[in-house]
């Protein structure tokens, strides 16, 4: 029964996928869409931020280079010939399936990760985040000039619009269920364990440098899968797209949802997605004197963010999973992993 | 092309520059070294500090020297009020919990700015005396860019004074070597948290006085790249470590410019990417910064 | 927590929140639904979205773009509206963010059943946003966007209401030969917009082409504050760039025009609709002083139809128009309801029919026409000169 549990689940979000995508309008189908992409790169970021420790402010580097990769991989090669002329004749003649592009976008992003995790992963603390948010900076920066095969400023647009609700949930299934089995398997115990105490971990026989690399470097591939997506959501990318701004978004979905809890990823990201949404057609609607009032919607989430992290500064979910919490509530049964999750918590507790 | 004058010329310029990042990473600095911190809502006390002083310039009333007076107070204020508010709740707290709220307190500033007073960039206009150019062996600067130099300067100096000569600068030092000692020792950790909060804001505010002052404009986003190249100042300096930001705003400001000056423009585009890889080299060669401490399981 | 994690698949808590989600959106949002129609009334309305980025870093140029938008629907509604219908704006804040500028073309047309869109004042969207427009079959006419190649990029519902950056680069580089005499030229470039650099080619092409030469290209990135050492490098040319050409966007025109001219770089400054704004006069004071550039209308051009809309912007807002882009998206509704009124239906292909066809509409920014098969109008360029913080109407350039 266990091991049919994942292929009942998977028929079950795919078909309710299958079924949006046929029955909802356009718009719905979007936001629909938007959240995939959000939960992939909320979820792909809190293997570093929240279960090995790694502060990163660079994911949205990563999903640069998926979406350029797909983009150019994917435009028609008569579109090419016209709107990138500069391209060596080999990629100017190449036009692949959606998935493959994608996959490359992944291989390239995890070599990158990579390359630029075994110096980088040496720094600790916000030493990381600054060195990570520098990755960020340096991508967007080769995007602006590297003309012959990024356009510069101008972009890459007219993408086709490959991303369906089919595959923007198909990939969002993978990631998470990739990213959940990590997480409770030894190795992601490992990363958890670098979290807590790494001269501790170090002693009990984990590879510290590895663990932490292993966690940068598969983040860094779904940030890429969820960048393509995104790609082909919008159908037009600049080096622009990919700011701190959108960083920033997505490490807010994560500590809302609750660092070290994959559900809580998964929740971060759906408020913080339909949120703005729904709040945007309310300050449109909202009319003072004719004059809609526009910012509030950045005004109302910016307060909501302060008082969740008032009243539950660990994130909605702290360090629990949905599934604990729906089992605790019930009364079925008292977790028995929640006691070391609060000492956890309060070793945390420097100053 | 490098004749002494250009060569002087631009290191005028990049002074300027590092001057002001200087004030901005050392405002962030000091409130690192106690809270661990990130402030990023750093840059938007610039944003406050720079549209009071436009209000004072612009209202008349008042004499021109509190455009940069008035606003050190009110935005130290501001900046007590905003840690009582939005960080002491979270004292204990997780460190990124303390980092999302101050994002929070970024978009509220950025936002309500937006909504009230418009993203319009806004002209500030000194008075003249200040914008009067020195024009000397072909190097030029104005009256303002001095003023900013020394200002900055003798705020470094007195701040270096404050954080060693007085009972609350020593114990903010005392602080961030350890807050939970300190606390032992009898000091009111909230009072030197609040002071350290007052001085970052209150630096920020000149920072951003100066800033619209020598650039002439104010818009609500102003703040948001200076409180970014100030974090990355900081933390070439060695985040914590007051003489560390000035080091690091000053190396920054020399590094832009100095890169814009002696590059084809072909390769000045790469410019910010050249100040993220120079921070990533200093860093491995020195993980905590230049004149960071080696923190042990702190971050 | 390290042992004893229930070993139950995450997925129940997708399934739920997806299911929670498409249950959300299934059902329209009750709260904004009914409030989009104030005080419904008896006529049904027409429905037309007006986009702009009216918050974040677009907001300077975008918001003044909705307000000439709304203006123009109040002047229409108070003229009895257009085939006896009001005319109903939707206006969404695209947030100056790909995502929700996207969502909200999408909502605007799936949701609210717009029958054209106008707006926008940057291609990075227009592209994102128009294609979305296109695939439905609405018309969508783009106030500000001057990327030539726009229409053809995104389809046949795509307009533009502005001249292409090549016009107006053309323009400006043949008043810099023809009546600056310039010879040389120095060219300062906004590497971080579409804009910027399109209009730095485009300007370069013309230039060169006709035997000028560029002595200096440097660059900058939007946001940068301060240029010091790129006017070093200027200063240190020897002899000194006939014309300083300086392709900007409205935030760092008042910037560089101040700068530049307190480093005692007296050549005459030359820029596109970038340098449109009341911020060079106002920023650099009375160094703003031989600075050209080409755009849309001046304002203290004469004509009636100029001055009224002046006058009717002051009125509403409390005051005048803040740049071009409030003049351009007071054109694009009024071109709108004009093909409405001409097609003689709200159908959105017969729309965009009627658009193709317009010839010789009179806006505040030049006639708009579109020749056949072309949805980019050849309009007539505006050269501005500032002199003593004052701008003055030069001439205007017909292409």
């Amino acid at each position: 029964m266990k091991r049919l549990l994942p292929v009942l689940w998977i028929v079950g979000v795919m078909g309710l996928a299958a079924l949006a995508q046929s029955a909802l309008n356009d718009y719905y189908q979007r936001v629909l869409a938007v959240i995939a992409i959000n939960i992939m790169l909320a979820v792909s970021l809190n293997l570093t931020n929240g279960f090995s420790g790694d502060f990163s402010l660079g994911h949205a580097a990563f999903m640069a280079i998926g979406a350029y990769t797909s983009a150019i991989l994917t435009l028609p090669a008569r579109t090419k010939a016209i709107v990138l002329p500069d391209l060596p004749p080999w990629l100017g003649q190449v036009e692949l399936p959606f998935l493959i592009a994608i996959l490359i976008g992944c291989a390239l992003a995890g070599l990158v990760a990579f390359l630029v995790g075994l110096p980088v992963l040496r720094l600790r603390g916000h030493y990381l985040s600054v060195a990570t948010l520098g990755l960020m900076v340096i991508v967007q920066v080769v995007a602006l000039n590297w003309q012959p095969i990024t356009r510069g400023a101008r972009g890459i647009s007219g993408l086709p619009p490959l991303t369906t609700l089919l595959w923007a949930y198909g990939l969002m299934l993978v990631t998470v269920m990739v990213i959940w089995r990590i997480v409770h398997s030894s190795l992601g115990r490992a990363m958890m364990a670098v979290r807590e105490d790494e001269l501790a971990a170090a002693c009990r026989g984990v590879r510290v440098f590895r663990t932490r690399l292993f966690a940068f470097v598969t983040g860094a591939l779904f940030a890429s899968a969820a960048g393509a997506l995104w790609a082909h959501l919008i159908t037009a990318i600049t080096p622009s797209s990919f700011s701190f701004l959108l960083t920033f978004n997505v490490v807010a979905m994560v500590v809302i949802g609750g660092a070290g809890s994959v559900s809580g990823s998964v929740i971060g990201a759906v408020l913080m997605t339909l949120l703005p949404e729904l709040l945007r057609r309310v300050e449109t609607a909202l009319a003072i004197g004719g004059q809609p009032l526009y910012g509030l919607s950045q005004i109302v989430i910016a307060v909501l963010m302060l008082l969740v992290m008032i009243f539950r500064p660990q994130g909605l979910m702290g360090r629990h999973e949905l599934i604990q919490v729906l089992a605790g509530l019930s009364g079925a049964r008292n977790k028995p992993s929640s006691a070391p999750a609060e000492l956890a918590g309060e070793a945390q507790r420097v100053a | 092309m490098l004749t002494p004058s250009y060569l002087i010329q631009q290191f005028i310029n990049a002074l300027n520059m590092g001057s002001i990042y200087a004030l901005v990473a050392i405002g962030l600095t000091v409130v690192y070294g106690i809270l661990r911190l990130i402030n990023f809502a750093h840059g938007d006390m610039m944003t406050v500090g720079a549209y009071l002083a436009l209000a004072v310039l612009s209202s008349l009333a008042l004499p021109a020297w509190t455009a940069l007076l008035i606003p050190v107070f009110v935005v130290a204020a501001l900046g007590v009020l905003i840690e009582r508010l939005a960080y002491r709740p979270l004292r204990g707290a997780p460190e990124v919990a303390m980092l999302i709220t101050s994002l929070a307190v970024s978009s509220l500033i950025e936002n309500g700015a937006t909504m009230t007073l418009t993203a319009q960039p806004r002209p500030v206009r000194l008075p003249a005396e200040l914008v009067q150019r020195v024009d000397a062996l072909g190097i030029n600067f104005a009256v303002m860019d001095g003023v900013i130099v020394a200002l900055a300067v003798a705020l470094m100096i007195a701040l270096s004074l404050f954080v060693r000569r007085t009972t609350i600068g020593i114990a903010m030092r005392a602080c961030s070597e350890n807050v939970r000692v300190t606390q032992l020792m009898g000091i009111d950790v909230n009072r030197v948290i609040a002071v350290a909060f007052a001085i970052s804001a209150g630096l920020a505010a000149v920072a951003g006085v100066l800033w619209s002052g020598k650039f002439g404009i104010v818009d609500p986003f102003m703040g948001f790249v200076p409180g970014l190249k100030a974090f990355v100042a900081a933390v070439i300096g060695g985040i914590g470590n007051i003489p560390g930001a000035m080091l690091g705003g000053y190396l920054l400001g020399f590094a832009e410019v100095f890169f814009v000056a002696f590059m084809p423009p072909e390769v000045s585009g790469y410019r910010d990417a050249f100040v993220f890889v120079l921070l990533l080299v200093v860093l491995l060669v020195r993980p905590s910064g230049l004149l960071g401490t080696r923190e042990v399981n702190r971050a | 927590m390290f042992q004893a994690r229930s070993r139950l698949p995450v997925l129940p808590v997708i399934a739920l929140t997806l299911a929670l989600v498409v249950s959300a959106c299934a059902a329209p949002p009750p709260a904004a639904q009914p409030a989009q129609q104030p005080a419904a009334p008896a006529a049904e309305t027409i429905k037309i979205g007006a986009l702009y980025g009216v918050t974040g870093g677009m907001s300077s140029i975008d918001a003044p773009g909705m307000n000439g938008m709304k203006l123009a629907a109040k002047q229409i509604n108070a003229a009895g509206g257009v085939l006896g219908k009001q005319i109903e704006l939707i206006a969404i804040d695209g947030k100056t963010d790909q995502t929700a500028t996207t969502n909200a073309a999408s909502e605007m047309i799936n949701v609210h059943k717009v029958v054209a869109i106008g707006g926008l004042n940057d291609s990075t969207f227009a592209l994102a946003a128009g294609p979305i427009a296109q695939k439905a079959g609405i018309p969508f006419v783009t106030a500000g966007a001057t990327l030539p190649t726009l229409p053809e990029q995104i389809g046949d519902y795509f307009f533009m209401a502005p001249f292409g950056d090549d016009a107006q680069a053309y323009a400006i580089a043949d008043y810099a030969i023809d009546d600056l005499g310039a010879k040389t030229a120095y060219m300062l470039v906004d590497q971080a917009y579409d804009f910027t650099t399109a209009l730095a080619k485009f300007f370069k092409e013309r230039f060169t082409g006709r035997g000028g030469t560029i002595v200096l290209e440097d660059i900058y990135k939007s946001g940068d504050t301060d240029f010091s050492a790129q006017i070093a490098k200027v200063k240190a040319l020897d002899p000194q760039p006939d014309v300083l050409f300086i392709s900007a966007v409205p935030s760092e025109a008042g910037l560089t025009t101040k700068q530049f001219r307190e480093a005692g770089l007296t050549a005459p400054i030359i820029s596109g609709d970038g340098f449109d704004t009341t911020l060079i006069a106002e920023v650099a004071g009375e160094n703003a002083d031989d600075v050209y550039y080409s755009t849309h209308a001046g304002l203290d051009n004469p004509d009636p139809k100029v001055q009224n809309f002046v006058k009717a912007y002051t009125e509403e807002y409390g005051r005048p128009p803040e740049n071009a882009f409030a003049a351009l998206g007071y054109d694009t509704l009024n071109l709108i309801a004009d093909a409405i009124k001409r097609a003689g239906s709200t159908d959105p292909k017969a729309i965009r029919d009627a658009l193709a066809a317009t010839q010789g509409f009179n806006a505040v920014t030049g006639q708009i026409s579109y020749a056949s098969g072309q949805r980019k109008p050849d309009k007539s360029i505006t050269i501005i000169k500032v002199q003593d913080g004052k701008y003055s109407f030069v001439k205007e350039i017909k292409p």
